[in-house]
């Protein structure tokens, strides 16, 4: 039996299929124009990778903030339902989800089987999610995945004001100007987006384990700040990205099939 | 019938208007519930209060600070749009210092005949609350017979605070239907009804309502109520907030805030001085966060409620920059999940993020339903 989860999300597109509850397949797609046709290439890319057709598929799960337009599925899971169960099945141990996508960043707090206890999620602010590094790489004239990199050679912290990803670019111009290497700019950065998401989990309680997941979880120099920031460990699983797309998988799995 | 609150709600400039025509009557506007609007009744004077469109504005900035709350502005945007030049007279009864800005300010900029400050006294627990305010209402009184240039009889008190007692009374009934376990009345509909009843004539108010409950109570609604929600906040006339919750599954069975419950669950009581009859009302009523302290006597009120109308969960709907509200929020928060029965906060500006606060909404709510699904 082979269930499916996909997570359309504020970005990117990110399907995971699931077989006897193992992953087999997970794929990937940029939303450019046209969100249906990410939904579908991404879709049919996961079924290439097992030589699987669309009839082997028993249910599906949609989740992210787009999942309305997976008109196929079979059911539903908000974004925050679906990172819990993502980051349970993960990490048994987890009291503590932060999941960072493109446009938003949340804290969730579970239980031990894995269900939801509260919650919080950024608000009218860009400045505590993945779409501010990638603003943030543009005018450092880095490519987005270098950042993580070149933040970890940096020894000397720059405090960085970004309660507003606007504002925060021109205090990184500021810099630039007044010519702050580039590492520390790039810690400052990721230093910013961690306070901003560690101080929206404080307001739901922080409780080891943490795991941190969404597709900002790649990158080394934002899990440092955030590590830092919490002054403890956190776990972070081999496939970040595709924490929601597990947990809308396994839910499609479940005896009430995806509903 | 029961679009007919959502229609006078839509159409409150009008219905004034319309009500001035009709009766050569003057109208009050009001910015806060604290204002005895028995005694506005008593001088044959429409209270009107005075709210805000949700509608983005670029008037108030040089009037109001902008970290004061988007409900003070958007109100005092109203007037500047010249929204509420049918008014005849403004007037405020102390709560917080934000509505009392748009009300100072609305005396300097908007022309009208007649304004008055009432000094609702913010210590409600002192046992000399009672007699300064009925204090303070003579001197109302006074100043409004100067206006009006006749007197407010004994007799016309009693009219007013019949007419306020009445609508009160019809209104607790109806959310008495919302105890049940279908409730035949949405929060949205309810909304409706106490917020039109602010914005019209109470006793033509009082009169729809009776059919309205004519035909409500014994029947039996179609509607299954979902998970039974609780509003708490402080102006929210947020109806899109409401009505977006309530197309998700779950009913808002009952509220705490001054465009609902807040607003109905007290009568005058009968006999004795009537002005000092009046002060007892509004010092005993559920109090506002600005005059709850230094017990806080709304946190067993709100278990009350949650317990009477088997709420589920809560949601507290905050305007943000509010501070009296923002400093009673923990410990609501706190007093309702050691009691089982957990929260979502949301803050909101002056328009609703429908999107944003749809995901957290149905975040919210499928935490009751993960028992089926973990």
């Amino acid at each position: 039996m082979i269930s499916a989860g996909i997570d359309v999300g504020a970005k990117n597109v990110k399907v995971v299929l699931l077989r006897d509850g193992e992953v087999v397949s997970r794929s990937f797609e940029t939303i450019g124009l046209n969100t249906q046709a990410a939904i579908d290439g991404a879709f049919a890319a996961a079924l290439r990778q097992i030589g699987a057709g669309r009839g082997e598929i028993s249910k599906i799960t949609a989740t992210g903030a787009g999942r309305k337009e997976v008109k196929f599925a079979d059911g539903e899971l908000t974004e925050v339902g679906a990172s819990a169960k993502g980051v349970h099945h993960l990490f048994s141990s987890a009291c503590t989800a932060i999941d960072v996508g493109a446009e938003e960043g949340r804290a969730i707090k579970v239980d031990e089987k894995g269900k939801v206890l509260d919650f919080a999620v950024n608000e009218k602010c860009a400045a505590g999610a993945g779409a501010f590094t990638e603003a943030m790489a543009r005018a450092l004239e880095v490519g987005v995945e270098k950042m993580g990199e070149l933040s970890l050679k940096s020894r000397t912290a720059v405090p960085m004001n970004a309660q507003c990803a606007v504002f925060a670019e021109s205090e990184v111009v500021s810099l630039i100007h007044a010519k702050t290497p580039k590492e520390d700019i790039a810690r400052a950065v990721h230093d910013a987006i961690a306070d901003r998401i560690v101080s929206m989990a404080r307001r739901i309680g922080i409780e080891k384990d943490v795991v941190v997941v969404g597709g900002l979880a790649k990158n080394a120099g934002f899990i440092d700040s955030i590590k830092r920031t919490l002054a403890t460990d956190v776990l972070v699983p081999q496939y970040p990205e595709y924490a929601a797309a597990l947990g809308a998988a396994l839910h499609a799995a479940t005896p009430t099939g995806g509903q | 019938m029961k679009e007919t609150f959502k229609e006078l709600y839509d159409s409150r400039h009008e219905y004034a208007r319309e009500w001035k025509k009709k009766t050569g009557g003057k109208v009050m506007g009001y910015f806060c519930t604290y204002v005895p609007e028995e005694i506005l009744y008593a001088a044959a004077i429409l209270p009107v209060r005075i709210l805000g469109s949700h509608e983005p504005q670029d008037l108030t900035e040089p009037h109001i600070f902008g970290m004061f709350c988007p409900f003070c502005r958007d109100c005092l945007a109203q007037g500047l749009k010249g929204k509420y030049d049918y008014l005849d007279g403004i007037m405020i009864a102390q709560s917080c210092l934000h509505i009392r800005q748009a009300y100072t300010s609305w005396e300097m900029h908007i022309p009208v005949q007649y304004s008055y400050y009432l000094c609702a006294p913010h210590h409600v627990q002192s046992p000399r609350a009672v007699p300064f305010l009925a204090g303070e209402l003579q001197d109302f009184k006074k100043s409004l017979e100067g206006w009006l240039g006749r007197k407010i009889t004994e007799a016309d008190l009693d009219t007013g605070i019949g007419i306020m007692n009445k609508n009160r009374t019809l209104l607790r009934r109806l959310y008495e239907l919302r105890k049940q376990s279908q409730c035949p009345v949405t929060g949205l509909e309810a909304m409706y009804a106490v917020v039109s009843s602010q914005l019209t004539d109470k006793t033509e108010h009082s009169l729809i309502l009776e059919e309205v409950l004519k035909t409500l109570e014994g029947s039996k609604s179609e509607r299954p109520a979902g998970n039974r929600l609780m509003l708490i906040g402080s102006e929210n006339d947020d109806t899109q907030f409401v009505k977006m919750v309530e197309s998700l599954g779950a009913t808002f069975v009952v509220d705490d805030h001054c465009t609902g419950s807040r607003y109905i669950w007290e009568d005058v009581p009968a006999g004795g001085d009537r002005l000092a009859a009046i002060a007892q009302r509004y010092i005993k009523r559920v109090p506002c966060p600005t005059k709850d302290w230094p017990l806080r006597n709304r946190l067993p009120h709100i278990l009350r409620l949650a317990r009477d109308y088997k709420v589920e969960g809560v949601i507290l709907l905050q305007q943000k920059f509010c501070d009296p509200h923002e400093l009673d929020t923990p410990a609501i928060k706190k007093m309702l999940e050691e009691n089982g029965i957990p929260t979502l906060f949301l803050e909101l500006d002056v328009t609703v993020p429908v999107g944003q606060f749809k995901v957290r909404v149905e975040a919210f709510l499928e935490m009751f339903q993960s028992e089926v699904l973990f």
